[in-house]
């Protein structure tokens, strides 16, 4: 069965937490990481309401595993961060939506 | 107001090489032209981990997949030439592909301002009459009579700071006060949603409202184009 668009967010906001999880030991960057998480999963929140049911795109489950890999090679912190701000755009990418 | 060369430091002159480099130019040309997918695309490459252009490609369907334009097509070209000049960006090792990275996006905010105005020139410092000269030079200078622009360019939203958007704001004010418009803004390669999150965090006492933004998927805007 073809995933669907709910699919595919629920797994890049679970890559969401886990790149939070690993930007943990920069506390002075607690607050950006929060802020991101707050505008980021909104708006890929928003992409499962509007569109869950669909089924995802061509290529797009692919791209998630693509996605989740890179995310499961990143242990430094800092970079992290860096990619708490560019998952949710390749994975709005992948979805067809604008960041 | 006038502009001024920026004082040479053991910083510049490093930094200097890494401006120089071929690869900066490549990437640059290639970037000013792209999509903004196509950019993002440089964005996560060029601070991945993995080596292997068949990460990436399947990371972005829209511009490798089945749907997307075929081998032989300008714009798969460009994807597949970005994607070559980002892994190398990548491949240079930690220290020296931060420093790849944010001259790249200098280079191409360069390039897109050229496209709509002149001269553009980089490492600038703006002088004002009776003021202490700020110690950082802006990154990109437009030195136009009567439309001045300056703008610092960062990689991702997390560059942008406090410091950053007081001297940018300085400048716009000092310029005001001696009765001359300048245009101050921020170039950053990263997508305007993270970058307003952290605008909101780390102004301060500035006034948004006279600091202009560009962000990755508005990059066009520079050059005078609709975002392709």
């Amino acid at each position: 069965m073809p995933a669907t668009v709910a699919d595919l967010v629920t797994r890049a906001l679970a890559a969401f937490d886990a790149l939070a999880g690993t930007a943990e030991p920069v506390s002075d960057e607690l607050q950006y990481v929060a802020d991101l998480g707050t505008v980021w999963g909104a708006r890929l929140r928003a992409i499962a309401v509007a569109r869950g049911p669909d089924a995802a795109p061509p290529g797009a489950e692919d791209a998630l595993d693509a996605l989740e890999a890179e995310v499961g090679r990143i242990t430094d912190p800092h970079r992290a961060i860096d990619w708490l701000s560019t998952l949710p755009q390749v994975a709005l990418a992948a979805l067809g939506e604008a960041a | 107001m006038r502009f001024g060369e920026a004082r040479p430091d053991g910083r510049a002159v490093v930094y200097a090489h890494i401006q120089a480099d071929p690869l900066v130019a490549r990437a640059a040309a290639l970037l000013a032209g792209a999509t903004a997918t196509q950019r993002l695309l440089a964005r996560a490459a060029m601070n991945g981990e993995s080596p292997e252009p068949a990460t990436w490609r399947a990371m972005f369907p829209t511009l490798f997949g089945p749907a997307a334009p075929a081998p032989g097509d300008s714009g798969r070209d460009r994807s597949e030439a970005i994607l070559v000049a980002s892994l190398d960006v990548a491949g240079r090792g930690e220290q020296a592909r931060s420093q790849f990275r944010g001259a790249i996006v200098e280079a191409v905010t360069e390039l897109l301002l050229a496209e709509r105005t002149a001269p553009v020139r980089r490492e600038r410092r703006i002088l004002f009459d009776g003021r202490p000269a700020e110690i950082h030079p802006y990154d990109v200078t437009v030195e136009r009579e009567g439309a001045a622009e300056a703008w610092d360019c960062k990689w991702g939203a997390r560059g942008i700071k406090a410091d950053v958007i007081h001297q940018l704001d300085d400048a716009r004010r000092g310029a005001a006060a001696e009765g001359t418009k300048l245009v101050v803004g921020l170039v950053v390669f990263d997508a305007r949603r993270s970058c307003e999150v952290r605008l909101v965090r780390e102004r301060g006492p500035v006034a948004l409202e006279g600091l202009k933004l560009i962000a990755l998927e508005g990059l066009d805007r520079l050059a005078g184009r609709r975002p392709a």
